[in-house]
This record gives C-alpha cells, structure tokens and sequence, in this order.
C-alpha cells in the first residue's frame, strides 16, 4: 500500500545521513587498520579485505595484553572503571531510591537539583575540580585542618582520576536507576510488607530484583563512553603514569605519523566492548518492541 | 501467644498472634519514621555534586589570578580587564560565537531529520527497519573517541566523494556533532510517540483523513513539545561537546568553548576569565532547559496532559 | 422532533465469510452476517471472541484474511478507512486533546470539503443533539467521561455515515451514568435511523438497546436474533450461559413425540417442550431462574418435578436467588419475585420440589461441562 513507503520515505533521509557518516566512517578505521603506511608516514586504507594487512592490529591486540605496550593503559582503564562503577552504584542508588520512593513533598526540588548537572559542559566541571584540587587549593586547606598533609592530587594521582570520573559520570547512572526505580509499583512493596516481609527484606526480594534492569542500564550507559575517555585523564593527572585506553588511542591518531597503529587500537577498543555494547542493543530493541506491541 | 479459633463444622485452628514481635526497637522498625540516613546522603550527594561548580563560578568573578583561592570580587575578568577579560579577549569571544554558530547549526539539522527518522521508523514495518533501527543505536553506544576517529579517518583520508568536498572545519563538527544528536531526537519522539499510541490517528483516519493529513493535522500538533525537548537537547549536547568537536576542528577560529576549556584548564598562566566563560556557558544552556520546561509545562497544563510534575522533566531527559 | 441529521438512507451492511487471521491464532472465523439499514445491532461476546477485531475490519483498520464487506453492495476490500462512510465510537473515545470540543466535532467535515461557516452550524447542532452545547469552547480533559463519550458521538455522527461502529463505548464508565445512557443511545438511534452496530461483552446491554444481536464466541456466531429470541430460545449452551443465568442439567434424550422431547434426568423422566426436540442421546436441559418453581415437597404437581433441598437463599433486593440442591446431585437456582415474605420461607434445609414447566424447559444436544 502506498502507506508504507510513506512511512519508509521518511526515514530515509536519516538512514542516508546515518550511512554516509556511521557506516562508511566506521569501515574507514577498519580499513586504515588493516591498511598500509606510505613513505609520507601517512595511512593508506585498504578496502578490499583480501589485501588486509594484519600487521597493526596484530600489534595493537600483543600490546594490550600483559606485558605489551599498552598493557598499563588496558590495566588502569580497566581497574579505573570497576571502581568508578562501583562508587557510583554505592553513592548513586541511595540517592535514586530516595528520590524515588522516600522524597514526597521535596521529590519535585529534588529531581531538579539531582538533573542539574546534566546541564552542566562535563569540562566546566572538571575545571572546578582543578580549582579545588590544586596545591594552593579547598580541599588541601581542609584537609589540613583535619592533619592530612598537602598532597599533589592533580600529578598523576589515580585517586583523583576515580574521584573525578565518578564524579562526571554518576549522573549518568543516577537517572535511569531513578526511573527504574519510580517505575516499581508501590503495591508490590506493599503486598511483600503485608506477607510479612520487613523492609529490609523487602528491599533484598522485591525492591532490589525488580530494579536490576536499571542498575544494568545505568552500568553500560556509564562504562561504554568512559572506555574512550582520555580528556578526564588528561585534565586531572597530567602523567602518563594514569593513562587510558583513551588517551593511547589519541595519542596515536592525533599524534601524527601512528593513524594505523591508532585505527587498529580503535578496534581492540571495540572489541572489548562489544559484549556490553551488543547487550545494550538487544536490550533496547527489547524494550522497543515491547512498547511497540 | 496463639488463639484458637472455632467454625462450626471444622477442627480447631492455631493461628499466629495479632501482632508478631520484632527483634529491633521500635524507634527503628516505626514504619512512619522518616528515612533520616538516606536523606542525609542524598543531600550531601546533591552538595557534592553541585557546589565545586557554583565555586567555580564565583573564582570568576575573583579579584587577583587565582583560581583556587579566593582573593575578593570584582568583575575584571568578565569586561573589567581592557585585555584579558571575556568581552575584551578575541580569543574567547571567538570561541563562544563558535560554540554557538554549532550549537544552533546542530539543532536545525539534527531535529528534522531525527524527527522524520523516529516517524519513519516508528511505523515502518518492512525489509530493513531492524537495521535501520540498528542504526539508529549505534552512535548512542559507541565511545565518542571511536565516532570521532572515525569522522576523522573519512574526512582526511578518504578520496571519495562527498567526503573529499568536506575538510576538517566547522562543517565537519557540524557533521559529527549531528551524527550523535539524531539518535537522541529519535529516542525522545518515539517515547512520545508510544505514549500518545496509534488512536488518535486512527480516529482522524475514521473521520476521513488520509494518512498524510492525519499525520499533519493530528499527530504532529501533539508532538511539537517532544519536538522542542529535542532540539533543545541537540543544543545543549552540542555546546558541551567535546571529543568529537575537537576531532573535527581546524584550530584557530574552529575552537569552542570547550575545547578552550580542554587547552587552559591546567595551565598557570590562565586566568578566571576561563571561569568565566565556562559560566557563559552554562548560563545559556541553562536559560535554554529552563525555557523549554516553562513551555511544556504550560501547554501541558493547557491541553490536560496526564504526565506527572515530572512529566516536562522527563520529556527533557529522555526518560519514557 | 425535527433531527439535525437527515438520513440519506441505505446503512445495510454484509459481511460474508469474513475471516481474520493473525499468526497463531484465528481471532475471525468465518463469520457471516447482514444488517439491516438503520438497525440496532450488537455483536455481543466475552474477551477475545472476536467482536472488536471484526469492527475494525468493518471500519478499516484490519484487512480481513478472507472474506467480504459489503456497505448497500458496495464492497469495502480495497477502501482505506478514510474513504468509508463508515464512523466508529472509540473505547477510549479518542478526543483530540489539542482542539477544543467544537473543533473535534468539526474536525472530519473539514476532508469532506465542507465549507467552514457550515462546518460550524453542523458541528453546533451535533453537540445540542447530544447536549453538550455549552461545552463547546471546553477542551476534552476538563468533561467527565460520560460528556467526552457523547462528544465522540457526535464527532462521528455529524459526518453522516450509513453506519457507526461503537466500540464498548459504556465500559469505562459508572453503573448509574452507564444505565442513563444506555437509554439516550437507543432514543438517539431511533431519532437519527443510523444502522449502529454495537460492540460490547455486557449481556444486559445487548439486551435492553438492541434490534437484533449476534452471539459470538471463539471467533465465530453462535446464534443471531432478536434480544427474546436469543434469551428465550438459545441455540447453543454458550449462548444459554451468556446470556442471563441458566440452570443446566446433564440428560439423555431419548423419545420424542408431538408434544416434545422425553429426558432422563437421573431417575426421572421430564418432557422438554422445546429446543432440538429430534436429538438423542447424551444432552443437556436449559431453564431460566425465573422460570422454575420451587414448591414445599407435599405439594408436588406432577410431572417435571423433582425433589431436593434448600441449599442456600440469597436476597438481591427485587428478588430472591433460591438455591436447591436437587437429588440427582446438581444444584439449580431459582428466581422468586420479592413479595415480602423474608427469607425464613425458604430457609436452608427446607425439602422442596422444583417444577420445571415443560414449555420453558429446553433441551440441547450435547452435555455441559458442569451443572
């Protein structure tokens, strides 16, 4: 019926658009990954996969294993990331919950002061933190009260780097436990109190279950873009001691004469992601046809 | 202690007591208490988070070149000093007028074509919309550094057309920064439009308009506030970008604010005035959100929507 | 009264072996129906049988599997919903929430090139019809349902149509305000002679609006007739049992000569004076409550009776629901008019005989499930 190609007419402008500077784009790494070098120590992309020359990605994959190159920068991401994870989870879903279910009159302030920082450049914030974190700066002058000696938390300083990375990343995981958690049907809390459970009971049997798949949402919406973080890395610790895979990657595409070396380490990238990457996908179609339906 | 209770006709029953006790003291288990420990983090997560920025903010507006110890105010750094305040110093200026020229460039591109993607897709039941809806995904789960090495593979060494016609520049951050903002006007168009639901365009299709009328007479006066929500965050994704921003830059006149932010940040030799540009910055996504919540609020309010306080809210942050 | 709606006439609607087919499951199994032009007609049925998904075939927004639609002979199978002359009152009502209760109204008048000055007067009079006319500048989710439903109504009426499609247009609504309307819709079709044909799981709806009703069930039409028709002599069990209560009972059916069908209920033999006289073997006998007498044991007048004991008796204000349970085993219920006499006449316990008058008892072939 002529309905349908309406509906697909559409699309098809966006689709285009998505082609032309999604796909195309990400064949293009792939082929500057397997591509060669010339004399002019510039890339040359290799289109036909018969002529692949394995050469960089072979070294990209042997240096992100322990004892490669960039077997630190792999190590530190990874132990980075885990950690910030884990702050956000132990600061962010109490903070969800309680806006969620325990707020009541304040809820509406609430919600307002806790999406604030969305609005908020991610790079403004970490300029504060410089502010706050320098030598001369607040958080060394408190601390000092409290006998804790000046540290130099902006050289280098793995803790800052956590510290910061949780920082501008909690929100993003605050928001969807929030709506998952708004979501759960009071009655259910209700039914498991009435059958006798107590509140931390129905907490760990109701509450807890039923908001996993936000906890999960908010995990990858959170560990996906901090996989290709460098600049947090490069504002807070000037050192490469705290490296990222980020900031190894941007070393070598914007560093000039290593594009292949960078494109290939884009894909070792990808490929560590992938699993949490095609879960988000599947998961989201889910949810999608579900609505759908 | 247990009662027995008798029925006629049945045996004796033991049922448990009225009121089962309970191993914790009341004050704790007092259901009508109010959760102190949970707000208590709350707030404080709230201070946290927002305070170092609103210090941040006030070092701008601080008397010597510190900015981390506050020295007295004055408001040298945003016209006061004759060279390196805000408004005095090109190169700040510069950048501002180009993060804006983007942001607005961004939002007039991305909002129509996200917006026909999330019809389009929304209805289209034949070969491809899995993939095409696949597609639509991506750039929302892909790390930005990969989308904008990319870009930037495509644009400097690919020698196909139309890509040779595009050099790094604004052009290309137009380009990318589109790319990741469609995803996001899709997602909140079609959360609306999931909520609205086919009836309405069924009915209009029952008292006798065509698909195209039903469409524009119904459907989109209904979506106009999703509309808005999503240009307004194609805007402020926008402005604070980054990575991909930078990526896709020439140097020079091509700088934004926050890649001014990324260079100077740690420098010794900057000044608050850097403080103060990032408040510019903020004030204006600011003022924008704030503008497009008073809006659907009042015509949420005015057509009867049955959304919650945080109905606006949600509408603005994608959340269904 | 002179009606703001002329009728053009015509409104007779076929439907021939219509059939709907989605994946798995048949929701339309070859349904054949005609309606007469300016009928009342119902399509009544529990959840899932079918009824909704074959009014919007009729409207439009299902493409049948198999089968025909035909408006005053024309056939509808290639016709987009937006070029039938046929109307549908949605469940949810489906008001614009953008436009103001005026311009719903007018809202299709305007793709039937009707000139705006008469758009209005047409729009005005819809909503007095239905009156709502001080409402007009009013938008939807200021009016409480019973208003939006009659704005829906209009909405649909005033462009016409040979027929509209109502949709379990009550469901949402009160008992009280549903009753009232139940009365303004039938007053309402009279007055316009629209053929409206009515969708919806309520027997007693079906019953005191209709012309005519379809039975439907799994899919397909058990039985179509006028609302005594279908109360008085059910085709099928289902329709028995749908509509109002049934007493059934397991029998065999085993002569039959002129003056009806001989079953065997347990020990005793009973004359059923209607239904599938010709049938034999495993059957079942259907009585209304109403119908039933119950009688202190002593006085048993003969034939078509049998013996039990009061089981339990309820009292629901207009009448009492005695339960008797019957020596054969089953439980049967009987309908006694309240005249007074409190509950203690029937008390529990009681030994009674049931006499099922042989006119009102019914015998259809094949056995229930249950009693």
């Amino acid at each position: 019926m002529a309905e349908r190609s309406l509906w697909r007419g559409l699309a098809i402008p966006g689709v285009v658009w998505l082609l032309l500077f999604v796909v195309v784009p990400a064949y293009a790494v792939v082929a500057v990954a397997f591509g060669k070098i010339d004399t002019l120590l510039q890339p040359v992309p290799v289109w036909n996969p018969l002529d692949w020359n394995v050469g960089f990605v072979k070294e990209a994959f042997a240096g992100v294993v322990p004892g490669g190159t960039y077997w630190s920068a792999t190590r530190n991401t990874l132990l980075y990331v885990g950690a910030t994870v884990a702050l956000c989870f132990a600061i962010g879903y109490p903070v969800a919950y309680y806006v969620a279910r325990l707020s009541g009159r304040t809820k509406g302030l609430l919600l307002l002061l806790i999406f604030l920082p969305f609005w908020v450049s991610y790079l403004m914030r970490m300029l504060a933190w410089i502010g706050l974190l320098a030598p001369n700066g607040y958080v060394n002058e408190v601390l000092g009260w409290f006998g804790v000696g000046h540290t130099d938390w902006l050289d280098g300083n793995p803790f800052s780097v956590i510290a910061a990375l949780t920082y501008g990343y909690i929100p993003y995981f605050i928001l969807p436990v929030y709506a998952g958690l708004d979501r759960i049907d009071m009655r259910l809390m209700e039914a498991a109190r009435d059958l006798g459970a107590s509140r931390v009971r129905t907490f760990l049997r109701v509450t807890l279950p039923l908001s996993w798949p936000s906890i999960l949402a908010g995990t990858v919406l959170i560990v996906l873009p901090m996989f290709g973080d460098y600049y947090t890395n490069d504002l807070i610790s000037g050192s490469p001691n705290t490296n990222m895979l980020g900031n190894s990657v941007n070393l070598l595409v914007q560093g000039g004469s290593q594009k292949n070396l960078g494109a290939a380490m884009v894909l070792v990238l990808m490929t560590i992601l992938a699993v949490g990457m095609l879960y988000y996908l599947w998961e989201t179609n889910r949810q999608a046809k579900r609505a759908r339906a | 202690m247990s009662t027995t209770t008798t029925e006629p006709g049945t045996a004796t029953v033991a049922r448990p007591p009225a009121v089962r006790p309970s191993r914790w003291p009341a004050w704790l288990t007092n259901p009508w208490g109010r959760p102190r420990f949970l707000a208590l983090t709350t707030w404080v997560y709230i201070a946290w988070a927002l305070l170092p920025v609103l210090a941040a903010i006030l070092f701008s507006f601080n008397d010597g070149r510190s900015r981390s110890v506050w020295q007295g105010f004055s408001t040298r750094w945003w016209w006061g000093d004759p060279d390196l305040s805000v408004f005095h110093n090109p190169t700040y200026t510069d950048a501002l007028s180009q993060s804006l020229e983007l942001a607005v460039l961004a939002m007039l591109i991305a909002t129509p074509l996200g917006f026909l993607l999330a019809i389009g897709l929304s209805r289209w039941r034949g070969r491809g919309s899995g993939s095409a809806n696949f597609l639509m995904l991506v750039p929302l789960t892909t790390p930005e550094l990969a989308m904008a090495v990319a870009l930037f593979l495509v644009f400097t060494q690919l020698s196909v057309l139309p890509f040779t016609a595009v050099h790094l520049g604004t052009t290309a951050q137009v380009i990318g920064q589109v790319t990741f903002s469609v995803s996001y006007v899709v997602i909140i168009v079609r959360s609306r439009l999931a909520q609205i639901g086919p009836e309405y365009e069924e009915a209009a299709r029952d008292l006798g308009a065509s698909t195209r009328q039903s469409l524009q007479h119904v459907l989109l006066p209904m979506l106009w506030p999703a509309v808005l929500a999503s240009a307004l965050i194609v805007f402020a994704l926008s402005i604070d970008d980054f990575v991909v921003t930078q990526y896709m830059s020439s140097g020079g006149e091509t700088t934004t604010v926050p890649m001014l932010l990324y260079a100077n940040a740690r420098g010794g030799a900057t000044t608050p005035a850097l403080n103060a540009v990032a408040t510019i910055m903020v004030v204006v996504t600011l003022i924008g959100v704030g503008l497009a919540y008073l809006v659907l609020r009042w015509f949420g309010r005015h057509s009867g929507d049955q959304q919650k306080q945080s109905g606006a809210m949600a509408d603005l942050t994608g959340i269904e | 009264m002179a009606t703001a709606i002329a009728m053009g006439g015509g409104g007779a609607l076929e439907l021939h072996e219509l059939e709907k087919r989605f994946a798995d499951v048949t929701a339309v199994d070859s349904i054949s129906l005609e309606v007469a032009a300016g009928e009342f007609f119902s399509l009544l049925g529990p959840s899932g049988c079918g009824k909704t998904t074959t009014l919007r075939m009729v409207a439009g927004f299902e493409r049948p599997t198999k089968g025909e639609i035909l408006l005053d002979g024309t056939s509808l199978a290639t016709v987009p919903p937006d070029r039938r002359n046929v109307n549908t009152v949605f469940q949810s009502y489906a008001l614009f929430p953008h436009l103001n209760v005026l311009d719903n109204v007018a809202f299709g008048m305007r793709y039937q090139k009707v000139p705006r000055k008469e758009r209005e007067r047409r729009a005005k009079d819809a909503l007095e019809l239905v009156e709502l006319g001080a409402l007009a500048k009013r938008r939807p989710h200021q009016l409480s349902g019973g208003q939006q439903q009659r704005v829906a109504l209009a909405r649909a009426l005033v462009l016409r149509p040979s027929v509209l499609l109502l949709d379990e247009p009550l469901g949402a609504l009160d008992a009280k305000i549903r009753r009232q309307l139940r009365l303004e819709l039938k007053s309402l079709q009279e007055e316009v002679g629209t053929t409206f044909v009515f969708v919806t799981h309520d027997q007693e709806e079906a019953l005191s609006m209709s012309d005519r009703i379809a039975v439907m069930n799994g899919g397909r039409v058990d039985q179509v007739g006028t609302p005594l028709e279908v109360y008085e002599s059910p085709a099928t069990l289902f329709v028995a049992d749908f509509l109002g209560v049934a007493n059934v009972m397991r029998a065999e059916a085993i002569s039959s000569n002129g003056s009806g069908c001989t079953v065997r209920v347990g020990e005793f033999e009973l004359r059923a004076g209607c239904g599938e006289l010709g049938c034999r073997g495993a059957a079942s006998v259907v009585i209304r409550p109403e119908r039933l007498e119950v009688v202190p044991l002593a006085e048993r007048p003969g034939e078509n009776c049998l013996p039990g004991m009061v089981d339990r008796t309820v009292f629901v204000g207009s009448n009492l629901q005695v339960m008797v349970r019957l020596v054969t085993g089953e439980v049967v219920q009987a309908s006694i008019p309240n005249h007074g006499e409190g509950l203690e006449f029937h008390e529990q316990g009681k030994p009674v005989a049931v006499h099922a008058p042989a006119e009102a008892l019914r015998v259809l072939a094949g056995s229930a499930n249950s009693g």
